[in-house]
């Protein structure tokens, strides 16, 4: 135990700084919190194999069929030309080569979304919110730090695990006589904006978190929000008529999903709005979760 | 200093904390004493704006805890020891917490040493007994080498050499002119550690004053008397605001009357008195004294029907 004579050098005020709350300090204490735990190192280091790993299958899918077809094609006597190949795979199909950077993208959501959720959810939880407001009375820096820290991240694991699967499926294609590599068109954009849906995905599951103070439930919105209603809405298209067939696609999993392919497509929107309707969403969740933060008590 | 001014917090129909104002000085340590549920964390948390006041508002050296540029170095507090990730060590806890203020990493081993968690700063919170983590709170609260240190229920769970440590430490901080402020709901402790006391009961204040005014305060003055003739002398000294407490044989408790008059009475009706001691009056009578009316949960040692156990008002939600 100690003695009074240790307490002394409490008294030595530099020993404590004198600098105050500044906003990269807030940040610097976000990132320690975000990396002190093993679950999140463990966790962010197994999204990269997984959103990597998932890619690989989807690349090895699509090299089976084509290798398939191309026996096939054998067996009859013809050849089938690169080109041929190439049109099994329509533009707006969902299947369009230079969007295999993203082909892992929908793990990252789910991990990545959930991870942002605990972030914040797990603080309520265990109460360790109460010592982050003491430390950051203001609160909205908080916030604010912990939301650059989600979308960073996520952008860096989705972009390298994009420039990783697109690492393995290049060789792949080409051995196939296809014209795949990083010049072609909607590549790079797909390399760099799977990372931004991604992160936005991140921001929403914040702002869940932060709005219902509680981790399943936050996660279970996430979900609903980016995986089941986008199946459920699917099932609008076969409503007779045509205005059904147009509502799915603002939803924010089909209009984050618009922004990372290219190209025009009549009756559909473009990326660009596919990309300003996915941002509104975020904003959507963001502003209340901060506002909310900074009223109620903790 | 911490100036509060009809601080009110409500929770749906409760009120928490009523229309509260008081001034904690700096250079000595204030305890703030009171029955569970009385309003205490409420108002701590209140003053550390984690909790939005209702109405009224309070200050910590003139400004609101959030508007200090430097809040640690304002304010210390342990408001809760559970206030940390269960799955990160002391450690890490400890330098997030420096961090956003900038507090370099050797005040972090400074107050761990200084709180003697060596050991255990290195291991996961979540597994801390209660000692422990009210360490790592005090820890927490040092940190910023804060002006004001705010500490609710600071020696919950701490073993004895605990109890001293914290009293010795509060007692040093104020003597260094820094402003304490102390929950209990232990008025022994707060008679050894406290120079000024804030009673508060069901969300109000009832007594604000130095510890030694509060003690003498106390008008039921006991007097203790032993007495070959108990039955006789009980009848004798019973009247209006005189109460007789006959406990052991031969011994008498007696309240509103001073020893002189009792011995005036005994001597007036020819009784043997052969003991005739006034009780000095304890802060623990002072409170009881005080806060019997404000008690939120009345406890009933005698058996009966179930309904009897029911507390007198509606049961609180707050003060957790």
């Amino acid at each position: 135990m100690t003695t009074m004579t240790d307490t002394q050098t409490s008294r030595v005020r530099s020993t404590a700084g004198t600098k105050g709350v500044t906003f990269a300090g807030v940040l610097r204490s976000e990132w320690i919190k975000l990396f002190s735990l093993m679950s999140t190192r463990v966790l962010l280091l197994l999204t990269l194999v997984a959103i990597v790993g998932v890619g690989a299958l989807a690349v090895l899918i699509r090299f089976s069929f084509l290798d398939e077809m191309a026996r096939q094609a054998r067996d009859q006597g013809q050849t089938l030309t690169p080109e041929m190949m190439a049109q099994t795979f329509p533009p707006g199909s969902g299947f369009d080569l230079y969007n295999l950077p993203n082909a892992g993208l929908q793990i990252g959501i789910l991990v990545l979304g959930s991870l942002a959720v605990l972030f914040i959810s797990s603080e309520y939880a265990t109460g360790m919110i109460r010592s982050t407001m003491n430390a950051v009375p203001r609160r909205t820096p908080a916030f604010v730090a912990k939301a650059i820290l989600l979308a960073v991240i996520s952008y860096v694991i989705t972009t390298i695990a994009a420039v990783a699967t697109f690492l393995i499926a290049m060789p792949v294609f080409q051995g196939l006589g296809l014209d795949l590599d990083w010049s072609t068109d909607g590549v790079l954009y797909s390399v760099f904006t799977g990372g931004l849906y991604v992160a936005g995905v991140a921001l929403i599951g914040l702002s869940l978190g932060a709005l219902l103070r509680n981790s399943a439930g936050g996660i279970t919105v996430l979900v609903g929000l980016f995986f089941v209603v986008s199946i459920a809405a699917s099932f609008m298209t076969f409503i007779p008529g045509d205005f059904w067939k147009y509502v799915p696609q603002y939803l924010p999993s089909d209009a984050g999903g618009r922004f990372l392919s290219i190209g025009h497509t009549d009756g559909v929107i473009d990326p660009w709005q596919g990309g300003m309707i996915f941002l509104g969403y975020v904003l959507l969740f963001l502003v209340p979760a901060m506002i909310v933060l900074k009223k109620r008590d903790v | 200093m911490i100036e509060a001014t009809g601080l009110t917090k409500v929770y749906g129909s409760k009120t928490a904390v009523d229309g509260v104002s008081f001034t904690v000085k700096a250079g000595q340590v204030t305890g703030f004493l009171g029955p569970n549920g009385a309003g205490k964390s409420t108002t701590m948390r209140m003053i550390m704006g984690l909790d939005r006041p209702t109405w009224g508002t309070v200050t910590v050296n003139g400004l609101h805890y959030a508007d200090h540029k430097a809040p640690l170095h304002e304010v210390g507090a342990l408001l809760d020891a559970k206030a940390v990730h269960t799955s990160r060590s002391a450690y890490n806890h400890l330098r997030a917490m420096a961090a956003t203020h900038n507090i370099p990493t050797s005040r972090v081993h400074e107050v761990i040493e200084m709180t003697g968690l060596e050991a255990v700063a290195r291991k996961k919170a979540g597994g801390f007994s209660l000692g422990m983590g009210q360490r790592l709170g005090i820890a927490a609260a040092l940190l910023g080498d804060p002006q004001t240190l705010i500490l609710d229920e600071p020696v919950n769970g701490l073993d004895p050499e605990g109890v001293l440590w914290v009293r010795n430490l509060v007692r040093y901080l104020a003597g260094q002119g820094k402003t304490v402020f102390l929950s209990s709901h232990l008025m022994s402790e707060m008679a050894q550690t406290a120079d000024h006391l804030i009673v508060i009961g069901r969300g109000r204040i009832i007594a604000d004053a130095p510890v030694q005014d509060i003690i003498a305060g106390t008008r039921q003055v006991k007097t203790l008397v032993r007495t070959s003739a108990a039955t006789q002398l009980s009848a004798l000294l019973s009247g209006d605001g005189v109460t007789v407490d006959q406990g052991q044989p031969e011994t008498l408790e007696v309240t509103g009357l001073d020893a002189r008059q009792i011995a005036q009475v005994a001597l007036d009706n020819r009784v043997l008195v052969y003991e005739l001691t006034p009780q000095q009056s304890s802060l623990e009578d002072a409170y009881f004294d005080l806060t019997k009316d404000e008690v939120e949960y009345h406890s009933h040692l005698t058996g009966g029907p179930a309904g009897e156990f029911a507390p007198e008002t509606a049961p609180a939600t707050a003060g957790k």
